[in-house]
Protein backbone atom coordinates (compact mmCIF):
# COMPACT_ATOMS: atom_id res chain seq x y z
CA UNK A 1 0.00 0.00 0.00
CA UNK A 2 1.12 3.38 -1.27
CA UNK A 3 1.06 6.23 1.14
CA UNK A 4 1.26 10.18 0.06
CA UNK A 5 3.57 12.58 1.24
CA UNK A 6 0.59 14.28 3.34
CA UNK A 7 1.17 10.82 5.38
CA UNK A 8 -2.62 9.63 5.11
CA UNK A 9 -2.66 5.97 3.23
CA UNK A 10 -4.22 5.96 -0.13
CA UNK A 11 -6.64 3.04 -0.26
CA UNK A 12 -6.16 1.67 -4.32
CA UNK A 13 -8.49 2.30 -7.11
CA UNK A 14 -10.22 -0.23 -8.25
CA UNK A 15 -9.57 -0.68 -12.14
CA UNK A 16 -12.66 0.82 -13.96
CA UNK A 17 -13.02 -2.76 -16.20
CA UNK A 18 -16.88 -2.87 -16.43
CA UNK A 19 -16.95 -7.15 -17.18
CA UNK A 20 -15.61 -7.64 -13.77
CA UNK A 21 -17.82 -5.37 -11.83
CA UNK A 22 -20.16 -6.96 -9.97
CA UNK A 23 -23.01 -4.38 -10.19
CA UNK A 24 -21.48 -2.32 -6.78
CA UNK A 25 -19.48 0.77 -7.24
CA UNK A 26 -18.02 0.37 -4.08
CA UNK A 27 -15.86 -3.34 -2.67
CA UNK A 28 -17.15 -4.60 0.35
CA UNK A 29 -14.07 -6.46 0.71
CA UNK A 30 -12.12 -4.98 3.56
CA UNK A 31 -8.95 -3.95 2.86
CA UNK A 32 -5.07 -4.50 4.68
CA UNK A 33 -6.31 -0.85 6.83
CA UNK A 34 -9.62 -1.79 7.16
CA UNK A 35 -7.79 -5.38 8.30
CA UNK A 36 -5.34 -3.74 10.54
CA UNK A 37 -7.78 -1.48 12.24
CA UNK A 38 -10.27 -4.26 13.00
CA UNK A 39 -7.61 -6.03 14.67
CA UNK A 40 -6.36 -2.61 16.42
CA UNK A 41 -9.62 -1.99 17.78
CA UNK A 42 -10.87 -4.99 18.33
CA UNK A 43 -7.88 -7.05 19.91
CA UNK A 44 -9.67 -9.52 21.73
CA UNK A 45 -12.41 -10.32 18.95
CA UNK A 46 -8.99 -10.89 16.86
CA UNK A 47 -7.80 -12.90 19.44
CA UNK A 48 -10.52 -15.17 19.82
CA UNK A 49 -10.58 -16.43 16.33
CA UNK A 50 -7.18 -18.92 16.72
CA UNK A 51 -8.90 -19.43 19.98
CA UNK A 52 -12.08 -20.55 18.82
CA UNK A 53 -10.67 -22.74 16.43
CA UNK A 54 -8.89 -24.43 19.25
CA UNK A 55 -11.51 -24.78 21.26
CA UNK A 56 -13.69 -26.21 18.15
CA UNK A 57 -10.86 -28.66 17.47
CA UNK A 58 -11.39 -29.80 21.33
CA UNK A 59 -14.96 -30.11 21.30
CA UNK A 60 -15.06 -31.73 18.17
CA UNK A 61 -13.40 -34.54 19.52
CA UNK A 62 -15.38 -34.64 22.66
CA UNK A 63 -18.95 -34.92 20.97
CA UNK A 64 -16.79 -37.46 18.62
CA UNK A 65 -15.87 -39.36 21.90
CA UNK A 66 -19.36 -38.94 23.78
CA UNK A 67 -21.45 -40.43 20.19
CA UNK A 68 -19.06 -43.35 19.77
CA UNK A 69 -17.51 -42.71 16.54
CA UNK A 70 -13.90 -44.01 16.99
CA UNK A 71 -10.72 -41.82 15.65
CA UNK A 72 -8.34 -42.45 13.01
CA UNK A 73 -5.78 -45.72 13.32
CA UNK A 74 -3.24 -44.89 15.33
CA UNK A 75 0.22 -44.44 13.60
CA UNK A 76 1.37 -47.95 12.72
CA UNK A 77 4.07 -49.57 14.72
CA UNK A 78 5.25 -52.91 14.24
CA UNK A 79 4.60 -55.35 17.09
CA UNK A 80 8.28 -56.63 16.39
CA UNK A 81 9.75 -54.05 17.44
CA UNK A 82 9.01 -54.26 21.02
CA UNK A 83 8.30 -57.30 23.97
CA UNK A 84 5.36 -57.40 25.85
CA UNK A 85 5.95 -56.18 29.07
CA UNK A 86 8.11 -58.06 31.84
CA UNK A 87 8.81 -60.23 29.00
CA UNK A 88 12.29 -59.53 28.74
CA UNK A 89 12.95 -62.99 27.04
CA UNK A 90 11.07 -62.50 24.31
CA UNK A 91 12.31 -64.09 20.96
CA UNK A 92 13.15 -62.64 17.28
CA UNK A 93 10.35 -64.40 15.70
CA UNK A 94 8.56 -62.90 13.51
CA UNK A 95 4.91 -63.08 14.25
CA UNK A 96 2.69 -62.94 10.88
CA UNK A 97 -0.05 -63.88 12.49
CA UNK A 98 -1.21 -60.65 13.87
CA UNK A 99 -3.24 -57.98 12.30
CA UNK A 100 -3.59 -53.98 13.75
CA UNK A 101 -6.16 -53.57 16.37
CA UNK A 102 -9.07 -51.09 15.14
CA UNK A 103 -9.72 -48.06 17.38
CA UNK A 104 -13.15 -49.56 17.81
CA UNK A 105 -12.23 -52.79 18.86
CA UNK A 106 -9.81 -50.74 21.36
CA UNK A 107 -12.51 -48.45 22.31
CA UNK A 108 -14.64 -51.28 23.08
CA UNK A 109 -12.31 -52.87 26.07
CA UNK A 110 -13.47 -49.93 28.01
CA UNK A 111 -16.91 -51.68 29.12
CA UNK A 112 -19.23 -49.07 30.55
CA UNK A 113 -19.57 -49.69 34.29
CA UNK A 114 -23.43 -50.02 33.69
CA UNK A 115 -23.18 -52.92 31.45
CA UNK A 116 -20.21 -54.59 33.71
CA UNK A 117 -22.68 -53.91 36.57
CA UNK A 118 -25.46 -55.47 34.30
CA UNK A 119 -24.02 -58.44 34.07
CA UNK A 120 -22.26 -59.08 37.52
CA UNK A 121 -20.83 -62.16 37.90
CA UNK A 122 -22.63 -65.32 36.14
CA UNK A 123 -22.74 -68.65 37.51
CA UNK A 124 -21.27 -69.90 33.76
CA UNK A 125 -18.04 -68.31 34.21
CA UNK A 126 -15.61 -69.67 36.60
CA UNK A 127 -14.14 -67.93 39.52
CA UNK A 128 -10.54 -67.69 40.58
CA UNK A 129 -9.04 -70.17 42.70
CA UNK A 130 -7.65 -68.60 46.05
CA UNK A 131 -4.24 -69.07 46.83
CA UNK A 132 -4.16 -70.85 50.22
CA UNK A 133 -5.98 -68.91 52.60
CA UNK A 134 -5.45 -65.64 50.68
CA UNK A 135 -3.57 -64.16 53.22
CA UNK A 136 -0.05 -64.91 51.56
CA UNK A 137 2.52 -62.19 50.60
CA UNK A 138 1.25 -60.02 47.75
CA UNK A 139 3.96 -60.57 44.65
CA UNK A 140 5.29 -57.30 43.51
CA UNK A 141 6.68 -56.08 40.53
CA UNK A 142 9.95 -54.46 40.08
CA UNK A 143 8.13 -51.30 41.26
CA UNK A 144 6.47 -52.57 44.31
CA UNK A 145 3.01 -52.62 42.82
CA UNK A 146 1.12 -55.88 42.44
CA UNK A 147 2.19 -57.90 39.64
CA UNK A 148 0.16 -59.92 37.83
CA UNK A 149 1.17 -62.44 35.27
CA UNK A 150 -0.25 -63.85 32.33
CA UNK A 151 1.23 -66.93 30.23
CA UNK A 152 -0.75 -67.97 27.04
CA UNK A 153 -0.03 -68.40 23.15
CA UNK A 154 -1.34 -67.19 20.33
CA UNK A 155 -2.76 -70.25 19.28
CA UNK A 156 -4.60 -71.36 21.76
CA UNK A 157 -8.57 -70.64 22.11
CA UNK A 158 -9.13 -70.98 25.20
CA UNK A 159 -6.18 -68.12 25.46
CA UNK A 160 -7.79 -66.31 22.97
CA UNK A 161 -10.91 -66.55 25.21
CA UNK A 162 -9.20 -65.44 28.16
CA UNK A 163 -7.97 -62.12 27.12
CA UNK A 164 -11.03 -60.33 26.40
CA UNK A 165 -11.88 -61.10 29.65
CA UNK A 166 -8.27 -59.99 31.33
CA UNK A 167 -8.41 -56.73 28.72
CA UNK A 168 -11.27 -55.64 29.79
CA UNK A 169 -10.39 -55.86 33.71
CA UNK A 170 -6.69 -54.38 33.49
CA UNK A 171 -8.57 -51.39 31.16
CA UNK A 172 -10.08 -50.44 34.82
CA UNK A 173 -6.53 -50.26 36.53
CA UNK A 174 -4.66 -48.94 33.68
CA UNK A 175 -4.19 -48.26 29.73
CA UNK A 176 -2.56 -50.91 26.73
CA UNK A 177 -0.87 -49.50 24.16
CA UNK A 178 -0.05 -51.56 20.68
CA UNK A 179 -2.10 -54.39 21.54
CA UNK A 180 -2.69 -56.31 18.60
CA UNK A 181 -5.66 -58.82 17.00
CA UNK A 182 -4.62 -62.22 16.64
CA UNK A 183 -6.94 -65.96 16.14
CA UNK A 184 -6.28 -69.18 17.20
CA UNK A 185 -5.07 -72.09 15.50
CA UNK A 186 -7.05 -72.59 12.49
CA UNK A 187 -6.94 -76.73 13.34
CA UNK A 188 -7.48 -76.55 16.57
CA UNK A 189 -10.17 -76.50 18.99
CA UNK A 190 -12.91 -73.63 18.31
CA UNK A 191 -10.68 -73.03 15.31
CA UNK A 192 -10.04 -69.23 14.58
CA UNK A 193 -11.41 -67.92 17.49
CA UNK A 194 -10.79 -64.33 17.27
CA UNK A 195 -8.58 -62.18 20.24
CA UNK A 196 -5.99 -59.79 20.87
CA UNK A 197 -2.33 -60.28 21.37
CA UNK A 198 -0.55 -59.46 23.85
CA UNK A 199 2.86 -59.52 22.54
CA UNK A 200 4.21 -56.51 21.55
CA UNK A 201 1.96 -54.55 24.20
CA UNK A 202 2.91 -52.31 26.79
CA UNK A 203 0.16 -51.58 29.82
CA UNK A 204 0.96 -48.88 32.46
CA UNK A 205 -0.94 -48.70 35.68
CA UNK A 206 -0.52 -46.76 39.02
CA UNK A 207 -2.28 -49.64 40.51
CA UNK A 208 -0.50 -53.16 39.61
CA UNK A 209 1.86 -54.02 37.06
CA UNK A 210 0.89 -56.89 34.21
CA UNK A 211 3.65 -59.01 32.78
CA UNK A 212 2.12 -61.02 29.70
CA UNK A 213 4.32 -64.05 27.86
CA UNK A 214 2.71 -65.37 24.47
CA UNK A 215 4.98 -68.64 23.96
CA UNK A 216 4.04 -69.18 20.60
CA UNK A 217 1.86 -68.25 17.28
CA UNK A 218 -0.78 -69.45 15.82
CA UNK A 219 1.66 -70.59 12.46
CA UNK A 220 2.34 -73.72 12.54
CA UNK A 221 5.50 -75.35 12.87
CA UNK A 222 6.15 -79.12 12.29
CA UNK A 223 3.55 -80.59 15.28
CA UNK A 224 4.14 -77.59 17.10
CA UNK A 225 3.78 -73.93 16.26
CA UNK A 226 6.37 -70.90 15.99
CA UNK A 227 7.61 -70.18 19.11
CA UNK A 228 7.14 -66.27 20.19
CA UNK A 229 8.17 -65.59 23.89
CA UNK A 230 10.02 -67.42 26.55
CA UNK A 231 8.86 -66.91 30.06
CA UNK A 232 11.69 -66.10 32.83
CA UNK A 233 13.00 -68.26 35.25
CA UNK A 234 10.58 -66.24 37.93
CA UNK A 235 7.62 -66.80 35.57
CA UNK A 236 8.18 -70.52 34.87
CA UNK A 237 8.86 -71.12 38.84
CA UNK A 238 5.11 -69.26 39.00
CA UNK A 239 3.60 -71.37 36.71
CA UNK A 240 5.09 -74.76 38.03
CA UNK A 241 4.10 -74.00 41.62
CA UNK A 242 0.42 -72.86 40.45
CA UNK A 243 -0.09 -75.20 37.19
CA UNK A 244 1.80 -78.34 37.64
CA UNK A 245 -0.31 -79.38 34.54
CA UNK A 246 0.95 -76.83 32.52
CA UNK A 247 -1.99 -75.95 31.27
CA UNK A 248 -2.44 -72.15 29.74
CA UNK A 249 -3.75 -69.81 30.21
CA UNK A 250 -2.22 -68.92 33.22
CA UNK A 251 -2.78 -66.24 35.19
CA UNK A 252 -1.46 -65.50 38.23
CA UNK A 253 -3.16 -62.43 40.90
CA UNK A 254 -0.28 -61.79 42.74
CA UNK A 255 -0.02 -64.95 44.38
CA UNK A 256 -3.56 -64.40 45.62
CA UNK A 257 -5.53 -65.71 42.90
CA UNK A 258 -4.70 -68.05 39.56
CA UNK A 259 -6.84 -69.38 37.05
CA UNK A 260 -5.88 -71.77 34.71
CA UNK A 261 -7.52 -72.76 31.46
CA UNK A 262 -10.12 -70.23 30.71
CA UNK A 263 -12.84 -69.30 32.65
CA UNK A 264 -15.28 -70.00 30.16
CA UNK A 265 -15.63 -71.83 26.67
CA UNK A 266 -14.24 -70.23 23.69
CA UNK A 267 -17.81 -71.35 21.85
CA UNK A 268 -19.04 -68.42 22.87
CA UNK A 269 -17.09 -66.90 20.08
CA UNK A 270 -17.10 -69.30 17.48
CA UNK A 271 -17.77 -67.39 14.16
CA UNK A 272 -17.88 -64.03 15.57
CA UNK A 273 -15.37 -61.18 14.65
CA UNK A 274 -13.24 -59.09 16.68
CA UNK A 275 -15.41 -56.00 15.85
CA UNK A 276 -18.72 -58.14 16.42
CA UNK A 277 -17.41 -59.41 19.59
CA UNK A 278 -15.95 -56.09 20.43
CA UNK A 279 -19.77 -54.61 20.05
CA UNK A 280 -21.43 -57.52 22.42
CA UNK A 281 -19.39 -56.21 25.43
CA UNK A 282 -21.39 -53.18 25.90
CA UNK A 283 -24.87 -55.19 25.37
CA UNK A 284 -25.04 -57.21 28.76
CA UNK A 285 -28.08 -58.96 27.13
CA UNK A 286 -25.57 -60.87 24.63
CA UNK A 287 -23.86 -64.46 25.28
CA UNK A 288 -20.34 -62.60 24.83
CA UNK A 289 -20.53 -59.82 27.50
CA UNK A 290 -21.90 -62.33 30.10
CA UNK A 291 -18.98 -64.58 29.07
CA UNK A 292 -16.37 -61.73 28.61
CA UNK A 293 -18.01 -58.92 30.91
CA UNK A 294 -18.28 -61.28 33.49
CA UNK A 295 -14.78 -62.89 33.70
CA UNK A 296 -13.73 -59.69 33.37
CA UNK A 297 -15.76 -58.55 36.67
CA UNK A 298 -14.23 -61.53 38.29
CA UNK A 299 -11.17 -61.27 37.43
CA UNK A 300 -11.81 -56.94 38.55
CA UNK A 301 -12.72 -58.05 42.08
CA UNK A 302 -9.14 -60.61 42.50
CA UNK A 303 -7.15 -57.51 41.85
CA UNK A 304 -8.55 -54.70 43.33
CA UNK A 305 -8.68 -57.40 46.49
CA UNK A 306 -4.53 -56.90 45.83
CA UNK A 307 -4.26 -53.16 45.36
CA UNK A 308 -6.56 -51.56 48.41
CA UNK A 309 -9.63 -51.67 46.18
CA UNK A 310 -8.25 -48.90 44.38
CA UNK A 311 -9.30 -47.07 42.29
CA UNK A 312 -12.23 -46.29 43.68
CA UNK A 313 -14.15 -46.03 40.33
CA UNK A 314 -13.63 -50.14 41.15
CA UNK A 315 -13.34 -50.03 44.57
CA UNK A 316 -16.53 -48.63 45.37
CA UNK A 317 -18.81 -50.82 43.22
CA UNK A 318 -21.37 -52.84 45.11
CA UNK A 319 -20.53 -55.43 41.82
CA UNK A 320 -17.03 -55.71 42.89
CA UNK A 321 -17.56 -55.68 46.32
CA UNK A 322 -20.16 -58.56 46.12
CA UNK A 323 -17.97 -60.79 44.05
CA UNK A 324 -15.22 -60.17 46.44
CA UNK A 325 -16.98 -61.56 48.73
CA UNK A 326 -17.57 -64.82 46.63
CA UNK A 327 -13.99 -64.81 46.20
CA UNK A 328 -13.22 -64.75 50.13
CA UNK A 329 -11.29 -61.82 49.35
CA UNK B 1 6.45 3.49 24.64
CA UNK B 2 4.93 4.97 21.59
CA UNK B 3 6.64 6.39 18.18
CA UNK B 4 5.62 8.49 15.44
CA UNK B 5 6.33 7.41 11.96
CA UNK B 6 7.47 10.06 9.45
CA UNK B 7 3.15 9.28 8.18
CA UNK B 8 2.47 11.28 10.92
CA UNK B 9 0.53 7.75 12.20
CA UNK B 10 1.30 6.62 16.15
CA UNK B 11 2.67 3.25 16.80
CA UNK B 12 1.95 1.61 19.79
CA UNK B 13 4.00 -1.12 21.19
CA UNK B 14 2.66 -1.32 24.45
CA UNK B 15 -0.38 -3.58 24.96
CA UNK B 16 -3.66 -2.91 27.27
CA UNK B 17 -2.57 -2.80 30.52
CA UNK B 18 -4.65 -5.68 31.24
CA UNK B 19 -2.70 -8.15 28.89
CA UNK B 20 0.62 -8.23 30.81
CA UNK B 21 -1.29 -8.38 34.59
CA UNK B 22 -3.35 -11.07 33.11
CA UNK B 23 -1.14 -12.91 31.11
CA UNK B 24 1.26 -13.02 34.19
CA UNK B 25 -1.29 -14.74 35.83
CA UNK B 26 -1.74 -17.41 33.59
CA UNK B 27 1.31 -18.06 33.64
CA UNK B 28 2.08 -18.58 37.62
CA UNK B 29 -1.27 -20.62 37.14
CA UNK B 30 0.43 -22.82 34.71
CA UNK B 31 3.75 -23.02 36.39
CA UNK B 32 1.61 -23.56 39.81
CA UNK B 33 -0.09 -26.74 38.31
CA UNK B 34 2.77 -28.41 36.35
CA UNK B 35 4.58 -27.70 39.35
CA UNK B 36 2.43 -29.94 41.29
CA UNK B 37 2.19 -32.50 38.40
CA UNK B 38 5.85 -32.82 38.56
CA UNK B 39 6.53 -33.20 42.37
CA UNK B 40 3.40 -36.39 42.29
CA UNK B 41 5.24 -37.62 39.17
CA UNK B 42 8.21 -38.16 41.00
CA UNK B 43 6.56 -38.62 44.27
CA UNK B 44 3.22 -40.94 44.05
CA UNK B 45 1.44 -40.40 40.86
CA UNK B 46 -1.80 -42.35 42.19
CA UNK B 47 -1.74 -39.57 45.19
CA UNK B 48 -2.78 -36.81 42.92
CA UNK B 49 -5.77 -35.19 44.34
CA UNK B 50 -8.31 -35.91 41.53
CA UNK B 51 -11.54 -37.58 41.76
CA UNK B 52 -11.78 -41.15 40.33
CA UNK B 53 -15.02 -41.57 38.56
CA UNK B 54 -14.00 -43.88 35.52
CA UNK B 55 -14.05 -41.14 32.97
CA UNK B 56 -11.84 -39.04 35.16
CA UNK B 57 -8.64 -40.25 36.41
CA UNK B 58 -5.52 -38.37 37.10
CA UNK B 59 -3.36 -41.25 37.81
CA UNK B 60 -4.31 -43.47 34.78
CA UNK B 61 -3.38 -40.46 32.17
CA UNK B 62 -0.14 -39.05 34.45
CA UNK B 63 1.27 -42.88 34.52
CA UNK B 64 0.29 -43.99 31.18
CA UNK B 65 2.53 -44.35 28.53
CA UNK B 66 1.91 -40.99 26.56
CA UNK B 67 2.98 -39.00 29.69
CA UNK B 68 6.66 -39.11 28.80
CA UNK B 69 8.18 -37.78 25.53
CA UNK B 70 11.75 -38.84 24.30
CA UNK B 71 12.47 -39.81 28.07
CA UNK B 72 11.11 -36.33 29.64
CA UNK B 73 7.79 -36.32 32.07
CA UNK B 74 5.34 -34.23 29.92
CA UNK B 75 4.82 -32.69 33.66
CA UNK B 76 8.44 -31.73 33.66
CA UNK B 77 8.06 -30.43 29.96
CA UNK B 78 4.99 -28.07 31.54
CA UNK B 79 6.85 -26.98 33.98
CA UNK B 80 9.47 -25.48 32.20
CA UNK B 81 7.39 -24.43 29.59
CA UNK B 82 5.31 -22.30 32.47
CA UNK B 83 8.76 -21.27 33.90
CA UNK B 84 9.87 -20.14 30.68
CA UNK B 85 5.87 -18.13 29.58
CA UNK B 86 6.37 -16.46 33.43
CA UNK B 87 9.67 -15.23 32.41
CA UNK B 88 8.12 -13.78 29.14
CA UNK B 89 4.96 -12.34 30.67
CA UNK B 90 6.68 -10.15 33.14
CA UNK B 91 5.98 -6.97 32.87
CA UNK B 92 9.73 -6.56 31.98
CA UNK B 93 9.68 -8.69 29.23
CA UNK B 94 6.13 -6.76 27.70
CA UNK B 95 8.34 -3.38 28.03
CA UNK B 96 10.98 -4.64 25.83
CA UNK B 97 11.05 -3.27 22.61
CA UNK B 98 13.35 -6.50 21.15
CA UNK B 99 11.39 -8.54 18.45
CA UNK B 100 12.38 -11.85 19.34
CA UNK B 101 10.45 -11.56 22.69
CA UNK B 102 7.51 -10.88 21.32
CA UNK B 103 7.86 -13.65 18.78
CA UNK B 104 9.02 -16.34 21.22
CA UNK B 105 6.29 -15.36 23.43
CA UNK B 106 3.70 -16.00 20.90
CA UNK B 107 5.05 -18.88 19.23
CA UNK B 108 5.55 -20.60 22.90
CA UNK B 109 2.06 -19.87 23.81
CA UNK B 110 1.00 -21.31 20.42
CA UNK B 111 2.89 -24.26 21.02
CA UNK B 112 0.90 -24.44 24.20
CA UNK B 113 -2.02 -24.39 22.77
CA UNK B 114 -1.20 -27.19 19.92
CA UNK B 115 0.65 -29.12 22.68
CA UNK B 116 -3.06 -28.84 24.00
CA UNK B 117 -4.99 -30.40 21.35
CA UNK B 118 -2.61 -33.16 20.82
CA UNK B 119 -2.97 -34.34 24.59
CA UNK B 120 -6.84 -33.80 24.47
CA UNK B 121 -7.03 -36.23 21.52
CA UNK B 122 -4.46 -39.13 23.67
CA UNK B 123 -6.50 -38.28 26.91
CA UNK B 124 -10.04 -39.18 24.68
CA UNK B 125 -8.97 -41.92 22.13
CA UNK B 126 -5.86 -43.27 24.13
CA UNK B 127 -5.83 -43.53 27.68
CA UNK B 128 -9.63 -42.80 27.53
CA UNK B 129 -9.44 -40.96 30.83
CA UNK B 130 -9.50 -37.36 31.63
CA UNK B 131 -6.72 -35.75 34.13
CA UNK B 132 -8.15 -32.85 35.82
CA UNK B 133 -5.01 -31.28 36.65
CA UNK B 134 -3.97 -31.93 33.09
CA UNK B 135 -7.05 -30.09 31.95
CA UNK B 136 -6.83 -26.58 34.17
CA UNK B 137 -3.27 -26.99 32.62
CA UNK B 138 -4.71 -27.11 28.97
CA UNK B 139 -7.40 -24.65 29.90
CA UNK B 140 -4.59 -22.31 31.08
CA UNK B 141 -2.55 -22.62 28.07
CA UNK B 142 -5.64 -21.91 25.67
CA UNK B 143 -6.33 -18.80 27.18
CA UNK B 144 -2.76 -17.57 27.72
CA UNK B 145 -2.43 -17.92 23.56
CA UNK B 146 -5.76 -15.76 23.62
CA UNK B 147 -4.45 -13.24 25.51
CA UNK B 148 -0.94 -12.90 24.17
CA UNK B 149 -2.73 -12.39 20.39
CA UNK B 150 -4.96 -9.98 21.61
CA UNK B 151 -2.13 -8.11 23.38
CA UNK B 152 -0.25 -8.71 19.75
CA UNK B 153 -2.76 -7.41 17.80
CA UNK B 154 -3.53 -4.77 20.39
CA UNK B 155 0.52 -3.00 20.36
CA UNK B 156 1.66 -3.95 16.76
CA UNK B 157 -0.98 -2.54 14.47
CA UNK B 158 -0.84 1.26 13.53
CA UNK B 159 -3.18 3.48 15.38
CA UNK B 160 -5.06 6.36 13.39
CA UNK B 161 -3.17 9.57 13.52
CA UNK B 162 -4.72 12.14 16.19
CA UNK B 163 -5.92 15.35 15.03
Amino acid sequence: MSKSPAGSARRPRPAPSSKTNTGSRRSTAPTPAQGTRFRTRHPVLTALIPVGLVVAAIATMVVIKATGRSSPPAAASSHLAGTATGATTGTATADTGTTTLSPQVLDALSVPTTTLDAVGSPSSVALPTKVGNGNGAVAEGADGKPLITYIGAEYCPYCAAERWALAVALSRFGTFQNLHGTHSSDTDQYPGTQTLSFYGSTYDSPYVDFQAVEEATNQPDGDTYQPLQTPTAAQSALAAKYDAQGSIPFLDIANRYVITGSSFSPQVLQGLSRSQIAADLADSDSAVAQAIDGAANDITAAIASVTGNQPSSVGSSATIAAIAQKLGA
Amino acid sequence: MATHTASGQTTAHRPPAWVPVTSLGLSLVALAVASYLTVTHYADPAALACPDTGIVNCALVTTSSWSVVLGVPLAVLGLVWGAVMTGLTLPWSWRRPARWVDGTRLVLSGAGAAMVLYLVYVELFRIGAICLWCTAMHVTAVILFGVILAGRAASSAPLPART
